[in-house]
């Protein structure tokens, strides 16, 4: 037989866990710091990538400087600037990537606490179907 | 405006019924729109310009989501400056690659914007997407919307220099590479249509987050007029933009544009209806959950000036049920009703 009450708690578990809800289960599979801690290093490479090709970018602006100052030029300094920006750039980039997925980590945390409330319920009316056996 | 709401009613229970293939067509179009007007601006490859590969094309895109959309469209329009200009095509990737490293990764639900700003720049409506992010968004959205002003401006810089120069030596593509990049920082119209972009939508958020009555509709105003001002003072102020009268009435469009969309929002508003799938030990169960959804009937107040004097003959339907009259009784007081109404047209006659 049917059983409305076990559907209703099923349905609303299922839509729990549908496609857009992942994310969310994804993100409760880390503990919080090494959530953060992956977060980081993907935007540490990406922040390089796109870093190296705004690199590549100037130096192709301004490859006929480059070319004909190639000798006299001051190496140390133009590298140690282009590093400077970077790293201030990293340090921009690590704080808002800790601000941001941990406040992701906590509305998931939230999200997960609720599911797992439904599936207590879900539990009970299992045991309760039991006893009632 | 009761005839509106039972519209958007109307609307919303058309589209929770008929959302799993209203969805991909509204994509389709879209889509196509999208092809339609790169081709158009930036047709210069015959083989991507086809009408075939363009139907193909937003046919694959419709059952794919949107930030793979504005991949899709960044790899076609990449492509098509291919074909003319070598260099101007992988400083066009690089650049959107940078954009993709720096900033749209942190905003894959906002990817539309970088797409919808640029088209919408050429229909000379691109202001109501930032009133609109800052409507239905949070203030990182400033990230897609800047780049999306970039990506217009970029386009139209390469579209420039490749219809301006024809050589092919390695002094004439430093060259290009220079006006384009020069182009592009430079400008200060990308630049204060980014910053004027920001504002509005940080203002308009603002207001909608208020908590007093019809806080989203201030929303829309404030951030429109905030455009239109900031616009102006771009214009007149610092001979920045020529054709104002157009960004002014781009502006008004754009404003009643979004608040079109903010009223029916029917994409928005994730009231749709939804199908689920599971199973216990015994069945397989495919639910489709249909949210409660009231129904705005309209209203009718009849305010009478003159009281009607109520006939003794007549009589009330809720009496009839209530007292529970005979079918005799009803028609005996009918012909009575009928006779009082007849001696009544003879007494007039």
């Amino acid at each position: 037989m049917l059983n409305e009450k076990k559907i209703r708690i099923m349905s609303r578990l299922a839509s729990y866990e549908k496609k857009e809800n992942q994310e969310n289960f994804k993100r409760f599979g880390y503990y919080k710091s090494d959530y953060i801690r992956y977060n980081l290093l993907k935007t540490i490479v990406s922040v390089t990538i796109g870093y190296i090709l705004i690199l590549g970018l100037l130096v192709f602006y301004n490859a006929e400087f480059l070319i004909t100052n190639a000798a006299t030029l001051n190496y140390k300094a133009v590298i140690g600037k282009a590093l400077a920006v970077y790293l201030i750039l990293l340090i921009i980039y690590i704080i808002g990537t800790i601000v941001m997925y941990s406040l992701k980590y906590d509305k998931a945390h939230k999200f997960v606490k609720k599911y797992f409330r439904m599936l207590g319920v879900l539990r009970k009316f299992y045991k309760d179907e039991a006893e009632q056996k | 405006m009761m005839n509106l709401l039972v519209i958007k009613e109307q609307l919303r229970k058309f589209y929770s019924k008929a959302d799993s293939y209203l969805n991909p067509a509204i994509k389709f179009i879209s889509t196509l729109f999208i092809f339609y007007m790169i081709n158009t601006h930036l047709g210069f490859n015959p083989k991507l310009t086809q009408v075939n590969i363009m139907v193909i094309g937003s046919f694959v895109c419709a059952f794919l989501p949107v930030s793979f959309i504005s991949l899709v469209t960044g790899i076609v329009a990449v492509l098509q400056i291919f074909f003319v200009s070598k260099i101007l095509a992988i400083v066009a990737a690089v650049i959107l690659i940078i954009m993709y490293c720096m900033f749209l990764r942190f905003t894959p639900k906002y990817s539309f914007a970088v797409l919808a700003i640029p088209i919408l720049f050429l229909l000379k409506i691109p202001y109501c997407i930032p009133i609109l992010l800052g409507m239905i968004g949070t203030p990182i959205a400033v990230l897609p919307v800047s780049c999306g002003v970039v990506v217009f401006y970029l386009f139209s810089a390469i579209k420039e220099s490749v219809l301006a120069t024809n050589g092919n030596s390695v002094e004439d593509i430093f060259n290009v590479y220079r006006i384009v990049i020069d182009s592009l920082v430079n400008n200060k119209e990308m630049l204060s249509a980014i910053l004027i972009f920001s504002v509005v939508m940080l203002v308009t958020y603002i207001v909608r987050k208020q908590s007093f009555d019809h806080a989203f509709e201030a929303g829309i105003v404030v951030g429109t007029c905030v455009s239109i001002i900031g616009f102006l003072i771009g214009g007149l102020g610092f001979d920045i933009y020529k054709n104002i009268g157009s960004i002014v009435i781009g502006n008004a469009v754009s404003g009643v544009l979004v608040y079109i969309i903010w009223f029916f929002r029917l994409s928005l508003d994730y009231t749709t209806v939804e199908k689920l799938q599971f199973e216990d030990d015994d069945y397989y169960y495919y639910v489709k959950a249909v949210p409660k959804m009231a129904i705005t009937a309209p209203e009718k107040n009849i305010k009478r000036i003159n009281p009607q004097k109520t006939n003794e003959n007549t009589m009330n339907l809720q009496d009839v049920i209530q007292k529970g009259y005979s079918q005799d009784e009803i028609y005996q007081n009918r012909e009575l009703e009928d006779d009082f109404d007849e001696n009544n047209l003879g007494e007039r006659k």
